[in-house]
């Protein structure tokens, strides 16, 4: 080889790694804002008041634990909001690694926050997976509670959600479920409402410090992004009971002179339309006294256990399931919201309909049963 | 009149102090002639001068190549050329009057004894290893192949160097196709000298390879042997230790001496390792700058605040630093070769230490950078024959997944495994047998099959005979 | 050895990764927003046909067996020079099209998703320069590739397809053909072009080695190929719902629930760059096609790669920088649907005729 076809060579490479280097633009990680966890509030002019949880890195001399900081800014659209959020950081806003966005209660119930929704759920980064819920007050407060967790609120409130709520008999949402249920068929959904609940402070070291923990158990319910109505704990859990992956329910009933607790550890819910029109919903529950710390081993593959459930106490349970199902589907009737898809059930054999869309979820007959055995 | 052989000896070799001179009366006038440096005094003494003392009446020097037969080797040189050739290798000669030659084997034996080479320690398994003389290797494979099917094919290679080169073989198992191409090769090989084996390999490589080695190298006889099995050719050198084998497949690079004398479950699972380790290897400095430049949410949350909180401070680029990583691991490790053993151990532990604790101490590097690349680097010795080129091409796939991201690296494996996959010397694909897929050889490519089980010759390998006990 | 022969074993495993490689980009959004949540059934139409095509080829390369013309040959021989060169040239836009389409979809894909933002030039010349650095290697290499990779491929495909599967009520589906048979029908006509995967065989005619069986292989890749493409097709539009036509990039999005908590991190962006590697193949394999186009309307055999010929087709490559893809695709469908038709379903069906003309032509003229 000749040496100028070298030295061309040489320059092409060059040439080929500066242009590359020059045309590929890659944002390093410690340039991007990192955001954990978004709450939307409403801002007094009318727009949005966005409070983002953003990492912040130690100084590198502690490179273990969470570092988080709290962002507040107000603009008119959620986009802007979050380009303001770059703005103040100094940093791109990433939201690949958003684990939760929180509504904050006056936004919820007076704005109609579809463009919110919409921009979430087309944004390229965000994860449809993401946590989505709303919280008692503003979320600004909410997000501002994280000394009091001694952690990131975000982490905390998402890991509860995907972690824990179906243990413990709370049904939960994400942005994509949500998203659907807002423009599909009934066009109703729900969010958890999350609250933050002090407890006492017992940190001699620190007595004025605030700290508690959060509570989900109740929900909001939409309607294309508007406020309907909030179900109670009791309504949720009633509601709860159909939804089949989620477990946990407790009930109390008297054994022995005792009073005694018993868990739902295996559910089955059958849902079909019957011949005739109607609904048929089939709830099976299997219970057992609650006295372990852990999940027992469960379902229908697993080996038979001697009965200790007194069958009165089993009736007893029945009972108390019928009475919580049957409260929550008053208030579905009576606000007109339809959580458990009693619409998707007919829209799968009748097909896509306006008439069936705007049925009310109150004319849908609905025959309930449910069965209560000891697991 | 035509110059004396003698005569053409005696000029080449003037002035030269190890340049020996005697002649003796025999019966007819003798002239002995030999290189004392390259000589065994003894067996001079012993094979010729001492017979040609006693002898008075010979007529010819054909009696006295009889008489002499006490030598082990006595001949007679056709032609000057190899007058010179026998004289250089420290045969003694003897002329006549008639210029007519014989040579007596007078060479010396000196070279070192047979050990473990330091390239393949077993933990268990034969310990000899080659040495530098041809004669001992050859003896190393006979005395394991003992079969009148052992050939060898003797040729001398390099102008000034004369070495010797034996191309072996098991007739019936070989194919004779592909002895001829050797062979064919060796002889048309033209250079000046050949100090090692490698030297030869250059020459062996059909397609011109530049990035990765296709003539396999061993140390042991019991590999050499193990390979001649399965229808591969061993070249020796005269002077080298080291075997060549060929033809050469990729994943021969990740079979380790001692994995045919260990269970093949745990063969296998070691082989799996070797396998993950040197993919994780080439890919994982690249991954880790590309996840850190274009993709953070591939990154776990809590690993990647870790990642923020540990590297914050550091003044470089991601890249930058991964690449300062790479490029000190790789410096460490050429220094770490060239020193003088005693040296090397405690300039391992300073790098090791003193450079990556001070660098991460100082911020001038991240620790999870600084992991990634002795990772990386520790894993790439899994693949002994070809390390030093993977490495290159770590710190490439490194470059261009730091500018171009995902697509960088995607980009360059897809090149990396065409041009492997592309290579075919000797009528065996590189890539044998992953691909083209040859089920049958898949008995002993990651996974192991039991020895006793291995009942035919791998097909990656061109062979003649099929059948292992065949 | 000629560096473009190639297994039946390999093109079969080649076609797999080209069947499954590509057709989760825009496509899957793009049918849902033709018929909604029978999208999975226009795929199955088109799939359908596809295989009665891949019938009748593979029955061409069993003719061919012995005589191993390549496509010039026997079309020249059995529909006269002009006609072949015609058909090389629909061959050769239909090809660099795809590309196209294809690279586009790529582009977004990395810009949108990896963030990896760059012009087009930069992006289309490394790939480019991949694709001519295959081709220089030959088919062979492209193929042995696909079958070291495949096995890898495929696992990122099935751990993609099966990380959403807890969360998908494919009771979504139902019920089956709202959206109407005929809809449905013409939509799969209509995104044929996505379809027929099998085209590049016609440019390896010549160099398929045949051991003992042409149709097994071959089908059985093809039937995997099917089901895991629909398959993915229906988590797709079962997850996605009313948003599956906003969702322009289903592969990227379908694996966001592979976390099971948000704090994972996107693995699945791992499996879904190792699936990458089979769009990639899937480009270098038509820009393979598209320079053999060239060569036998040229009627030439480069040794080597020409640059020429190279420089042509990356220039050809440049045209999404002046028209949009979408522009692209409406032209597809309004001009090119039916000349597409021709050389991608109605050639196949007369391959096995056109084979046995050329076949006997050249016997004649041997005798």
């Amino acid at each position: 080889m000749s040496n100028i076809k070298r030295v061309a060579i040489f320059l092409v490479i060059i040439v080929a790694g500066i242009v590359i280097g020059a045309s590929f633009k890659g944002s390093d990680v410690l340039d991007r804002a990192i955001i954990l966890g978004l709450g939307v509030d409403s801002a007094e002019d009318g727009g949005i008041m966005l409070t983002a949880e953003v990492v912040s890195p130690g100084n590198g001399t502690e490179q273990v634990g969470t570092f988080s900081k709290n962002v507040t800014v107000n603009a008119p659209t959620i986009a802007t909001a979050i380009q303001n959020v770059a703005e103040y950081t100094g940093k791109e806003a990433s939201l690949g690694q958003c684990v939760v966005i929180i509504f904050g209660q006056p936004y919820y119930e007076n704005v109609d926050f579809t463009d919110v929704i919409e921009y979430f759920i087309n944004h390229h980064s965000l994860k449809e997976s993401t946590v989505i819920c709303c919280c008692e007050g503003s979320a600004k407060d909410l997000f501002n509670n994280g000394d009091a967790l001694s952690q990131s609120v975000s982490l905390a409130v998402s890991t509860l959600m995907l972690d824990q709520a179906e243990k413990i008999a709370v049904d939960t949402n994400n942005l994509l479920t949500y998203a659907r249920s807002q423009t599909e068929l009934h066009c109703t959904g729900f969010l958890n409402k999350v609250k933050f609940v002090p407890s006492e402070n017992k940190d001699a070291q620190s007595p004025d410090k605030t700290q508690g923990f959060f509570s989900y158990r109740e929900y909001v319910v939409f309607r294309k992004n508007n406020y309907v109505c909030t179900l109670n704990e009791q309504e949720a859990q009633g509601m709860a009971l159909f939804v089949k992956g989620v477990l946990g329910e407790t009930f109390i009933a008297e054994m022995d002179g005792l009073k005694r607790t018993l868990q739902v550890s295996d559910k089955s819910v059958d849902q079909k339309l019957t011949d005739d029109g109607g609904l048929e919903i089939k709830i099976k529950l299997s219970v057992r006294l609650g006295k372990t710390d852990s999940e027992e081993v469960s379902g229908a593959i697993s080996t038979k256990k001697k009965k200790e459930i007194d069958p009165k106490v089993l009736e007893e349970v029945k009972k108390q399931a019928q009475a919580l199902a049957e409260q929550y589907l008053a208030k579905q009737a009576e606000y007109d919201f339809d959580l458990l898809q009693f619409h998707e059930a007919y829209r799968q054999k009748e097909g896509t309909n306006k008439a069936l869309a705007n049925k009310p979820t109150a004319d849908f007959p609905i025959k309930l049963t449910v069965e209560v055995e000891e697991n | 009149m035509k110059e004396l052989n003698f005569d053409k000896l005696q000029t080449v070799y003037r002035g030269q102090d190890d340049f020996r001179l005697r002649e003796m009366d025999v019966g007819i006038k003798l002239k002995v002639v030999c290189l004392d440096s390259m000589c065994d005094d003894a067996k001079v003494a012993s094979f010729v001068l001492q017979p040609l003392a006693y002898i008075r009446d010979a007529k010819t020097i054909d009696d006295i190549q009889t008489k002499l037969s006490v030598g082990n080797g006595v001949r007679k040189p056709p032609n000057f050329f190899a007058i010179i050739e026998d004289f250089t290798n420290g045969y003694t000669l003897l002329f006549d009057e008639e210029d007519n030659c014989i040579s007596v084997d007078t060479r010396t034996v000196i070279g070192r004894s047979i050990a473990e080479p330091p390239t393949s320690m077993v933990m268990r398994g034969p310990r000899e290893g080659f040495v530098e003389d041809m004669k001992v290797n050859l003896t190393l494979l006979r005395k394991r192949l003992k079969t009148p099917n052992l050939k060898t094919v003797n040729l001398t290679v390099g102008k000034y160097t004369n070495t010797a080169v034996a191309v072996c073989y098991i007739e019936g198992i070989a194919q004779q196709r592909i002895v001829d191409d050797v062979v064919q090769r060796l002889q048309s090989v033209n250079v000046d000298g050949v100090l090692d084996s490698s030297y030869l390999a250059r020459y062996l490589d059909v397609s011109k390879t530049v990035l990765f080695r296709r003539i396999g190298t061993t140390e042991k006889p019991d590999i050499a042997v193990g390979k001649m099995l399965e229808g591969r050719l061993a070249i020796i050198v005269d002077g080298s230790p080291m075997v060549l084998t060929l033809p050469y497949l990729f994943v021969e690079d990740m079979q380790s001496p001692g994995d045919y004398y260990e269970n093949s479950t745990m063969t296998t699972l070691s082989r799996v390792l070797r396998f993950i380790s040197v993919i994780a290897s080439v890919l994982l400095p690249a991954l880790y700058v590309c996840m850190q430049v274009y993709n953070y949410q591939i990154i776990p949350l809590r690993f990647l605040i870790t990642i923020l909180n540990a590297s914050e401070s550091i003044p470089f680029s991601s890249l930058t630093e991964m690449i300062i990583v790479l490029i000190i691991f790789d410096i460490l490790r050429e220094a770490n070769l060239r020193m003088p053993s005693a040296v090397g151990i405690s300039l391992s532990l300073v790098g090791a230490i003193v450079l990556g604790d001070a660098a991460v101490q100082a911020g001038l590097l991240g620790a999870p950078a600084v992991m990634i690349g002795a990772l990386s680097g520790i894993g790439l010795y899994t693949l002994p024959d070809n390390t030093l080129i993977l490495s290159l091409l770590r710190l490439v796939v490194t470059l261009l997944a730091g500018l171009m991201g995902l697509l960088g690296v995607i980009i360059s494996t897809l090149v990396l495994i065409i041009y492997l996959a592309s290579m075919q010397d000797y009528k065996t694909p590189f890539l044998a047998p992953f691909t083209p897929d040859i089920p049958a050889d898949r008995q002993d490519a990651i996974a192991q099959i039991p020895v006793p089980k291995m009942k035919k010759r791998p097909r990656s390998i061109p062979n003649a005979n099929d059948e292992r006990r065949g | 050895m000629d560096k473009n022969r190639v297994k039946l074993d390999q093109l079969a495993l080649l076609y797999l990764l080209l069947i499954t490689g590509g057709k989760f980009l825009s496509l899957p959004s793009l049918l849902a927003g033709d018929v909604g949540h029978d999208s999975w059934l226009a795929m199955i139409f088109s799939f359908l046909w596809d295989g009665i095509c891949l019938c009748f080829l593979l029955w061409a390369i069993k003719l061919n067996s012995k005589a191993n013309m390549d496509i010039s040959a026997i079309l020249d021989k059995s529909v006269s020079k002009v006609v072949s060169k015609i058909l090389l040239a629909i061959f050769f836009v239909i090809f660099m099209l795809r590309t196209m389409i294809l690279m586009s979809s790529c582009f977004e894909m990395f810009s949108i998703t990896f963030d990896v933002s760059t012009n087009w030039i930069v992006y289309v010349i490394p790939i480019a320069i991949l694709s001519f650095f295959a081709i220089q290697k030959g088919f062979n290499a492209i193929a042995r590739t696909s079958q070291l990779l495949f096995g890898l491929i495929l696992l990122a495909v099935i751990a993609l397809l099966a990380s959403p599967f807890k969360e998908v009520q494919f009771t979504q589906l139902l019920p089956i053909g709202e959206a109407g048979w005929g809809k449905i029908l013409a939509t799969s006509y209509l995104r044929s072009f996505w379809f027929s995967d099998y085209m590049f065989i016609y440019f390896v005619l010549d160099g398929v080695k045949i051991k003992k069986r042409v149709f097994t292989p071959m089908l059985v890749c093809f039937g995997i190929g099917v089901v895991i493409t629909v398959l993915l097709n229906a988590v797709f539009v079962a997850l996605f719902g009313s948003y599956a036509p906003d969702f322009d990039m289903a592969m990227s999005k379908i694996g966001a629930f592979s976390a099971a908590s948000s704090s994972n991190g996107r693995w699945d962006w791992l499996t879904l760059s190792v699936w990458l590697l089979s769009v990639f193949i899937k480009i270098i394999v038509f820009i393979f096609c598209a320079y053999k186009c060239i060569e036998k309307i040229l009627d030439k055999s480069f040794a080597n790669v020409n640059w020429i010929v190279a420089l042509f087709i990356v220039a050809t490559l440049m045209i999404p920088m002046f028209v949009s893809t979408e522009q692209l695709l409406s032209t597809v469908i309004l001009w090119g649907v039916i000349p597409f038709t021709l050389v991608q379903y109605l050639l196949p069906l007369l391959m096995p005729l056109f084979t046995k003309v050329a076949l006997n032509k050249t016997e004649v003229k041997h005798e």
